[in-house]
């Protein structure tokens, strides 16, 4: 059975975060020769199992590249500076040193740095692996397929011990194993083997959260923010999380700091991501600082209902009107916390917050 | 004479610098953001005002699919 096949047989879906159908890929690589780029850079906010990847099975990892190639050039992505690359470099690895940038582990930027362009998203009219892909100059772009660390990792896997055992864990929509990454207001951060259908609850007790810990983040900073208690009333799978919003993603839980006002937190986070536009595509360039400045309008109470509404209007504009799915992401998450957090936007806007009952809350 | 056959128009996000011509060709269909970016609602246009759509885009930021 061809490789692709097997992957299909499997039902492996893309690691990083879109879920793509991962045999697809390789078949579209296989017919059009493409060369091979491993995304393990943990591009999200508080990712971590790309590195655990590289850190713990970067034999596998390297034989999983191999079978999606079939001896084509390959090369892995990591951040400027990490301990991943490190370990990448040391081990003589042909490595893509990625800017610190939200938006440089993005599919496309990795193509564009890989071809000698900018780190930065390219328009994607034709999938890259197909090689008939252009830059942003109209230059030709040879055909290039992208896949997660752990995707090609569990490519191994497959391979050698059967779709059988990869579907003995999981659920039949979401099959297989899956890594997640525990952080934040936790005992012990950790990168655990999961899989679709646990209960979030397990999760959470494996890592030791804080006891009186009151947010949950789920997929970073593209993902939903929920209170602790309906998060641990949710099993980790796409089907349950849809319900808010959300997916399993690219595999990130963040357990929120209970010392900090989670509209702060928000706050610092819509700010952070504002500036981590590519600064190409006018609705993000322009949509996520104004996003930013909305919230920290409503964080400090300041004429909160005209903040509150403009800020529904630009959420809802801002999908799909990006080269990536950044904008989207951001605006999924803001509008996950604006939900979430109604009551306690409302108390700002009382000049009150519940974090911090003793002092007038002061953005 | 039978209507023109409709399609699909594509914004380049990335080579789109928010001139705006394309909601004043294709008022049904584009409307601009307050930065004057624009904002397609779904449904085919028409494909003769698409093409001139593309053709006097400044920025040659739209496409036809």
């Amino acid at each position: 059975m061809s490789l692709a096949n097997l992957l299909d047989e499997a039902g492996l879906t893309g690691r990083g975060g879109a879920a793509f159908a991962t045999g697809i890929k390789v078949r579209a690589a296989h017919e059009s020769g493409a060369t091979l780029i491993v995304n393990a850079c943990d591009g999200e906010v508080g990712a971590a199992k790309d590195g655990w990847v590289v850190a713990h099975h970067l034999p596998a990892l390297i034989e999983g590249a191999r079978l999606v190639t079939g001896g084509r050039p390959v090369r892995v992505a990591a951040k400027r500076g990490s301990r991943t690359l490190e370990l990448l470099t040391r081990a003589g690895v042909d490595v893509l040193a990625i800017p610190n940038r939200y938006v440089s582990s993005e599919e496309s930027a990795l193509i564009s740095l890989a071809q000698g362009g900018l780190a930065r998203p390219l328009t994607k009219t034709i999938p890259f692996v197909r090689g008939q892909g252009r830059d942003g100059n109209d230059r030709p772009i040879p055909a290039t397929v992208v896949l997660n660390a752990e995707t090609v990792w569990r490519v191994a896997q497959i391979a050698d011990r059967g779709p059988g055992w990869f579907r003995s864990q999981g659920t039949a929509t979401e099959p297989g194993p899956r890594l997640v990454a525990i952080g934040g207001a936790v005992a012990r951060p950790a990168v655990l083997e999961a899989a679709a259908g646990m209960p979030i609850r397990a999760l959470l007790d494996h890592v030791g959260v804080a006891t009186d810990a009151e947010y949950v983040g789920v997929g970073g900073l593209g993902g939903i923010l929920l209170p602790r208690d309906t998060a641990g009333e949710l099993l980790w799978s796409s089907t349950d999380l849809a319900r808010f919003g959300g997916s399993v993603g690219p595999g990130v839980v963040t357990v929120h700091d209970p010392s900090e006002c989670i509209v702060d937190t928000v706050d610092h986070l819509l700010t952070y991501a504002a500036g981590e536009s590519a600064g190409q595509c006018g609705p993000c360039m322009f949509g996520l600082p104004a996003i930013a400045t909305d919230w920290h309008a409503l964080a400090t109470g300041i004429e909160a209902s005209t903040a509150d509404s403009r800020l529904e209007r630009r959420l809802a504009e801002l999908p799909g009107r990006g080269a990536c799915r950044f904008p989207d992401g951001i605006a999924r998450f803001a509008s996950s916390a604006r939900t979430v957090l109604a009551d306690h936007l409302t108390a700002h806007a009382l000049g009150h917050c519940p974090t911090h009952p003793k002092e007038r809350h002061v953005a | 004479m039978s209507p023109d056959p409709s399609v699909d128009v594509r914004v380049d996000r990335i080579r789109c610098s928010g001139h705006g011509i394309c909601a004043q060709l294709l008022p049904e269909t584009i409307r601009l953001d307050e930065w004057g970016y624009p904002i397609q609602s779904a449904g085919r246009v028409d494909a003769r005002a698409a093409k001139r759509a593309v053709d006097f885009c400044p920025a040659r930021a739209l496409r036809l699919s």
